[in-house]
């Protein structure tokens, strides 16, 4: 997988409930929390949109979805995976270990949180998260104060 | 010396005993680590006898100061792996290894990190909640010895023998 | 559907608590924090006034937590429990931190486990 790629894998999803909500999620699956997404996706909690969909109401927001622990070693690709992506742009980190380091906050070689890399714009908490959780945070993501956050980093940037 | 699949050999015997297991059929190469023991570190392989499904470990000791080896990986190529493994983890050099780049770690590490003398340093920078005494634990008066202070893999004296600046804590959270 | 034994998150009773700190010094991940105080109590009848334990502050940080339930295996006074709560979600790290009072909330109507 060469990293000029990764805009490809952005896959459109509708969310179960939310029909408000349509997201383009990038996964970069970095450890076991990336099966939870997984499991989202299988239990139809997420459905893919197929390309004929793409027309429609209302604007898709692009997410960095960060499920799994990040190693100072692979922080650099998942700063460019962030900067692959189009605007408008939000980024997740999902799980203990891309908020904080989780299980491994005292390891000399994982990353202390992905925040101090690139901007969050929702924290799920969980090691791992339950699918639902996953749901309820990209929820979140379409509050109105989220969305008026990600305007104001996109202007400074 | 042989029981239980377990073998103990003197380190100049190391890699002609293995490669003799080889040639008893011992052909599959399972792994190779290493055991901190304080002033020893002990280094273990173990092959197997796909015919017979028996596996051997074969041990053996090394000062934890001067802790060199004959490379297996003249005898098993799958050996080359594991030492380049061992040798970051444990500091163990493996006289023969032809590939000694790091495999998985940075080179700016410094001390091994699976050595029992190398410190989490998170841990030492960072406060332990669990520091505060509780208020009826009964320790606080007949024996203030401050059960726990240091966490554990903060090796004693951590701190006193090395002062962190500023610089350093601001790295970790 | 989530079950009602889920590990979703775990929550405080407080008056269950007695500041004992094990699950302070147990927790893997350094993600609790407790302050408590002594205050002096007269019972009715008692000679002696006792020495009681006061919770002040109780807050796990969630963005740490890696859910592995020993501060409620350990607690000996079921004041801590698993929770089928899982929206807890927050826009900034900060927000992950939850006190007395949220933890408060999320207490499971069934109550802590028991053994038999």
């Amino acid at each position: 997988m060469t990293l000029h790629s990764l805009p490809a894998l952005e896959r459109r999803y509708r969310v179960t409930g939310h029909p408000e909500l349509r997201v383009a999620i990038l996964d970069v699956g970095l450890a076991c929390c990336a099966l939870e997404v997984g499991a989202a996706i299988t239990a139809g909690m997420l459905v893919p949109e197929v390309s004929s969909d793409t027309g429609g109401d209302g604007c898709v927001v692009s997410v960095l979805l960060i499920s799994g622990t990040v190693t100072d070693a692979l922080a650099p690709g998942v700063i460019r995976a962030w900067g692959a992506l189009e605007d408008p742009k939000l980024a997740v980190s999902f799980g203990a270990c891309a908020n904080t380091g989780g299980p491994y906050w005292d390891a000399p070689t994982v990353t202390k949180g992905i925040d101090q890399l690139i901007p969050i714009s929702v924290y799920i908490p969980g090691c791992p998260p339950r699918p639902e959780a996953l749901v309820a945070g990209l929820v979140r993501l379409a509050r109105p104060a989220v969305l008026t956050h990600s305007d104001q980093s996109g202007e400074s940037r | 010396m042989t029981s239980q699949g377990r073998i103990d050999v003197a380190p100049a015997d190391w890699e002609q005993v293995v490669s003799g297991l080889q040639r008893e059929g011992f052909v599959l190469f399972d792994f190779i680590t290493a055991v901190d023991r304080g002033a020893r570190l002990e280094v273990v392989a173990r092959v197997i006898n796909p015919a017979t499904r028996v596996p051997v470990m074969v041990w053996t000791t090394l000062p934890a100061d001067a802790a060199e080896l004959s490379s297996l990986s003249g005898i098993y190529l799958g050996a080359t792996w594991c030492e380049r493994e061992a040798a970051e983890m444990f500091g163990v050099r493996f006289i023969g290894l032809g590939d000694s780049r790091p495999l998985l770690l940075r080179a700016s590490l410094g001390e091994p990190p699976m050595r029992k003398s190398s410190a989490l340093v998170a841990r030492a920078i960072r406060d332990w909640p669990g520091a505060a005494q509780s208020t009826d634990d009964g320790r606080q008066g007949a024996n203030p010895s401050r059960r726990r202070q240091l966490p554990p893999g903060v090796p004693e004296g951590f701190l006193r023998d090395n002062p962190l600046d500023s610089d350093v804590s601001g790295d970790v959270r | 559907m989530i079950p009602a034994e889920a590990h979703g998150t775990i929550a405080l009773r407080a008056s269950a608590c007695t500041s004992c700190m094990i699950c302070v010094r147990e927790c893997p991940t350094w993600c609790i924090e407790l302050d408590s105080h002594t205050e002096q109590v007269s019972d009715p009848g008692a000679r002696r006034p006792k020495t009681v334990n006061v919770l002040d502050a109780f807050r796990i940080d969630f963005g740490l937590c890696m859910y592995c339930g020993i501060c409620v295996d350990l607690c000996p006074f079921d004041a801590l429990a698993w929770s089928p709560e899982h929206d807890h979600a927050a826009t900034t790290a900060a927000g992950l931190v939850q006190g007395i009072t949220e933890l408060q909330t999320a207490w499971p109507p069934t109550g802590p486990p028991t053994d038999n």
